[in-house]
């Protein structure tokens, strides 16, 4: 099918002149999201405000036969976003309405183009909040959490996105309409609810989404330590774990990353220490003093330098400062360095940080660490010089490496930004064929077409029949998400502290 | 005929098919694997057989359901019951679906585990069936669903194909989550072989307080107004019919309330004290391992009688309850069920208002808005054929008008929806099923 003008008024007629996009400048910032060394131009970017809206769009989408990639705010690093096949790309951005907030009962229906942390903000004044943070919390939506099934650093005490959605309605690709789950927990149909969850728009475009709120905690305390090796924080992480206390967060920086985020931002980091360790409790206030006095002697134990606890809110937002502009930092430092977003039991974390700084030593490469060392969610970061081609290859050797020995052992190739493109291929590492099968088969009953975000998450293209370059495709870099220093119109906004990881 | 025989196991793995009843009715064959392989030539050959096939844990509840038409197997899946990973420092167990909640519990709990998940007699409830059902206890919100906790799983399609989705870390979004689809669809997808759970740690004190309550102060949403807030770990209501059946809820009062904290030592006691100002001096308070068995006799209470409504509400207080506890709700007649006190209320509350839900016949666990009614009111002794039959439609339409939306009809006949699902909806749940069950191979569709 060739694009023509009377598609644009077509689809003008049926969300209105402002809900399309088609002009060169506009097409180019919809090519890709934050892995930005994919890109495809869409033929056209659509805005739409309401469920009826995408329903038209998808019925309009299916007679026409083109493929369909919903966006939120596009800070995913795997490329779940980027149409790699062309079509439409449906962005949620103007669907950002709160809908109705149910204070007594604490739950709140939004739209899926509404940023994570403007939920929170809204219901503040009820003393509840959405527990759900990435760290991208400040632009990323909540529609795009739910694609992901985003997590966060609060997310080793509250769990992921997940286990936070009670309800949502989506649009299927014929263009009809289910409302799965519903306020209530384990309301009918949650299970198809929770199989949506996390599909990364392969399934269904959701449009609309009860979230569970929490009460406030009445109170939080942040800790701040210093150890002279990385082994000696992870080790303090497991013993908190082993005593009994599950802390809302729990993040280590290493030396690389902390030096970096000091020489930026001046916050009295230790740029000496082998690696920092961040650790947040909350929840009664009563019980709180308890959990410090315990965390802080088994740090202690373990051989901290230094406790730092903060002792206000401007103290605590400063410590988190800090940990939130990890990618930012390396952004500005780095010439070129790739991501990943790997999982590996809790209690290997050592073993696996020994291993990714002696892989990267091997091919004479330096590695930052900076990772959600609560549920052993690691980021490392494979710096190079983007200049030098060669580098650039062993480092992507390098990730591949890493990503290998996640799953070797015993963990996973992506613990929160999903598989997008980029993993893609990492999948069949992960899986053996007939757990791919069966996701394929779930795949193409539910999205028969394939245009719905087609060839994501599965290897081997895809479920796009009309697509003939998938193949082509299966690039080299799968598993790690490159961001050179310039990298055209899909930079981090450097507004808001580029907080991705 | 010897099905085992043609479903291709050793007749050493046949079982006694009266054991599998279903309302009474055996199925034509029982197997029990005795390993995932054997599992899996099970399933495969059933397929290949066009028979149909039931997934049977402990039988806790489905030895209440009805038999479906086609009741060719019963697969007793209690032959894997083996722990394959347990790493307590991670926070993480791995299992087979044949070992029971009980065997799991024990042996998180040595570690200075919680295990999250609670099942009406866990001693022979498995955790294949506790997926299956996305069962939960009293303590639902605190813990999460299965659903919530369920990492990664092992199971096997309709026609036979062994696969695996999520995995043994807590935090995964590598590929889609049929692990989570799989828990409440009854059996009726795939058969569950493994799973990983995410556990936590045993909290440091546990507390339950029981309250005797007449019907007014259950239906009083002033009072109850703080407690979502409060985050209980229970907050449950019991109707009395069923708190006759355990000398330790309240007898002589329509209902009996317990209200229940975990956390923090000090936390714990703070929060009782909150709730003597809300509520007044309990009849009993219990502490730690006494709590943690009152959790358990709660969970038993939804298998005390046949069959069985299970509903749910976002109204997470005992007020939930109001329209029915007190005389004012639709289909009244005088004093409701609940408001007759002790025994008598079963058979009367079901003639005389069939439309009403029987809340001497409830036990409504109000921290995650969940209910269990059983309309029959049947003694599990008796058998649900004795009991008048009340208008279970209509109290399905009544419970809806209210916020109730139905999450099973265990053991109950063809039911009218109060809102039936759209043709879209219907149109989903066939492709879900056409993906994992293309043959039809398990028989309890839903």
């Amino acid at each position: 099918m060739s694009w023509t003008s009377d598609h644009l008024a077509e689809l003008r007629a049926l969300l209105g002149p402002d809900g399309v996009l088609a002009s060169d400048a506009a097409l180019f910032t919809y090519e890709a999201d934050a892995l930005v060394l994919e890109r495809t131009r869409p033929d056209v970017v659509v805005l739409p405000r309401s469920t009826d809206e995408v329903a038209a769009l998808l019925r309009w989408a299916r007679a026409h036969q083109l493929p369909v990639t919903p966006r939120g705010a596009g800070t995913g690093l795997a490329g779940g976003a980027t149409p790699e096949f062309g079509g439409v790309v449906l962005s949620v951005n103007r669907m950002d309405q709160v809908l109705r907030v149910d204070p007594e009962r604490m739950l709140a229906w939004v739209q899926p183009g509404l940023v994570n942390l403007w939920l929170s903000q809204e219901v503040a004044k009820h003393g509840l909040y959405y527990a759900p943070d990435p760290a991208s919390q400040q632009v990323s939506t909540i529609g795009g959490n739910v694609s992901t099934n985003a997590g966060g650093p609060h997310c080793l005490k509250y769990g992921v996105t997940f286990n936070h959605v009670l309800g949502v309605t989506a649009v299927l690709h014929d263009g009809s309409v289910v409302t799965l789950g519903g306020e209530a927990c384990d309301a009918p149909d949650s299970d198809l609810m929770a199989l949506i969850v996390g599909s990364e728009g392969t399934l269904a475009i959701v449009t609309e989404i009860c979230v569970r709120l929490l009460p406030k905690p009445e109170a939080v305390k942040t800790m701040l330590f210093d150890f002279t090796t990385i082994a000696q924080a992870c080790r303090t992480v497991s013993a908190a774990i082993a005593a009994g206390i599950v802390p809302a967060a729990m993040e280590i920086m290493d030396r690389h990353t902390t030096t970096l985020v000091e020489e930026w931002l001046h916050i009295g980091l230790p740029t000496d220490a082998g690696a920092v360790l961040l650790i947040e409790v909350d929840g009664p206030a009563v019980g709180l003093a308890v959990q410090v006095e315990r965390i802080s002697a088994l740090a202690v134990a373990e051989g901290t330098r230094s406790t730092r606890i903060a002792k206000d809110e401007a103290e605590r937002a400063s410590l988190w400062k800090g940990r939130k502009s990890a990618f930012g930092a390396y952004g500005r430092s780095a010439s070129g360095f790739y991501i990943m977003d790997g999982v590996v039991p809790r209690t290997r974390l050592a073993e696996a940080l020994e291993t990714v700084y002696r892989l990267c030593e091997e091919r004479g490469l330096e590695a930052g660490n900076v990772f959600h060392a609560g549920d052993g969610n690691l980021h490392p970061h494979v710096l190079f010089n983007a200049d030098d081609p060669v580098a650039q290859k062993s480092a992507l050797e390098v990730s591949h490496e890493i990503l290998r020995m996640c799953i070797r052992f015993g963990g996973t190739i992506s613990g929160e930004h999903g598989v997008g493109i980029e993993k893609r291929p990492m999948m069949s590492e992960l899986f053996a064929a007939d757990d791919l099968a069966v996701m394929g088969r779930i795949r193409d009953a539910v999205n028969p077409d394939g245009r719905l975000n087609p060839g994501k998450i599965l290897p081997g293209g895809g479920g796009c029949r009309e697509g003939s370059h998938a193949d082509a495709r299966e690039h080299a870099h799968a598993g790690a998400t490159f961001v050179p220093r310039s990298h055209g119109g899909q930079r981090p906004r450097e507004d808001v502290e580029g907080p991705w990881i | 005929m010897d099905l085992s025989a043609v479903i291709g196991l050793d007749a050493s793995r046949a079982v006694d098919p009266a054991s599998y009843a279903m309302s009474g009715r055996a199925p034509g064959a029982a197997v029990r694997p005795a390993n995932r392989d054997e599992l899996v030539e099970a399933v495969r050959a059933a397929a290949g057989e066009r028979l149909g096939v039931v997934p049977w844990g402990g039988g806790v509840a489905l030895s209440w359901e009805r038999a479906p038409e086609r009741y060719d197997i019963a697969l007793d899946l209690r032959g894997l019951a083996k722990i394959v990973e347990f790493e307590p420092e991670d926070l993480t167990l791995t299992a087979e679906c044949g070992v029971t909640i009980e065997a799991l519990r024990d042996a998180v709990a040595a570690r200075g585990l919680e295990l999250p998940m609670e099942a009406a007699k866990a001693w022979g409830a498995t955790l294949g069936g506790t997926l299956a059902a996305n069962a939960s206890g009293p303590r639902r919100l605190l813990l999460g669903a299965p659903r919530d906790r369920i990492l990664g799983a092992r199971f096997v399609t309709g026609d036979g194909v062994a696969a695996r989705s999520g995995g043994k870390v807590v935090k995964n979004v590598a590929g889609y989550g049929t692990h989570r689809l799989l828990c409440g669809s009854h059996g009726s997808l795939a058969v569950i072989v493994e799973a990983s759970l995410k556990l936590q740690p045993a909290p440091e004190a546990r507390a339950a307080m029981i309250y005797a309550m007449e019907a007014g102060d259950v239906a009083d949403a002033a009072r109850w107004a703080r407690f979502p807030r409060m985050e209980p770990a229970v907050l449950s209501v019991v109707g009395s019919a069923i708190a006759m059946r355990n000398p330790v809820f309240a007898h002589g009062t329509a209902f009996t309330v317990v209200v229940g904290f975990e956390g923090d030592a000090p936390h714990v006691e703070a929060m009782c004290a909150a709730t003597r100002d809300a509520l007044g001096t309990p009849k009993l308070k219990l502490a730690g391992a006494s709590a943690l068995t009152l959790w358990q006799h709660l969970a038993d209470l939804e298998e005390l009688m046949g069959p069985r409504l299970t509903l749910t509400s976002a109204t997470h207080t005992p007020a939930a309850l109001a329209a029915w506890a007190t005389g004012d709700g639709a289909g009244a007649t005088g004093d409701g069920a609940g408001a007759t006190g002790t025994g008598a209320g079963a058979n009367t509350a079901a003639a005389g208002a069939p439309s009403r839900p029987p809340l001497d016949r409830a036990v409504f666990h109000a921290a995650c808005g969940k209910l269990h009614v059983f309309p029959h009111g049947a003694d599990v002794e008796d058998g649900a054929a004795d009991a008048p039959s009340p208008d279970v439609d209509a109290m399905l339409l009544e419970l809806h008008a209210k916020g109730f939306a139905l999450t099973n009809a265990r053991g109950l006949a063809a039911l009218t929806p109060p809102s039936p699902p759209s043709s879209a909806l219907r149109v989903l749940r066939e492709q879900a099923r056409q993906a994992l069950d293309p043959n039809g191979t398990f028989a309890l569709a839903r």
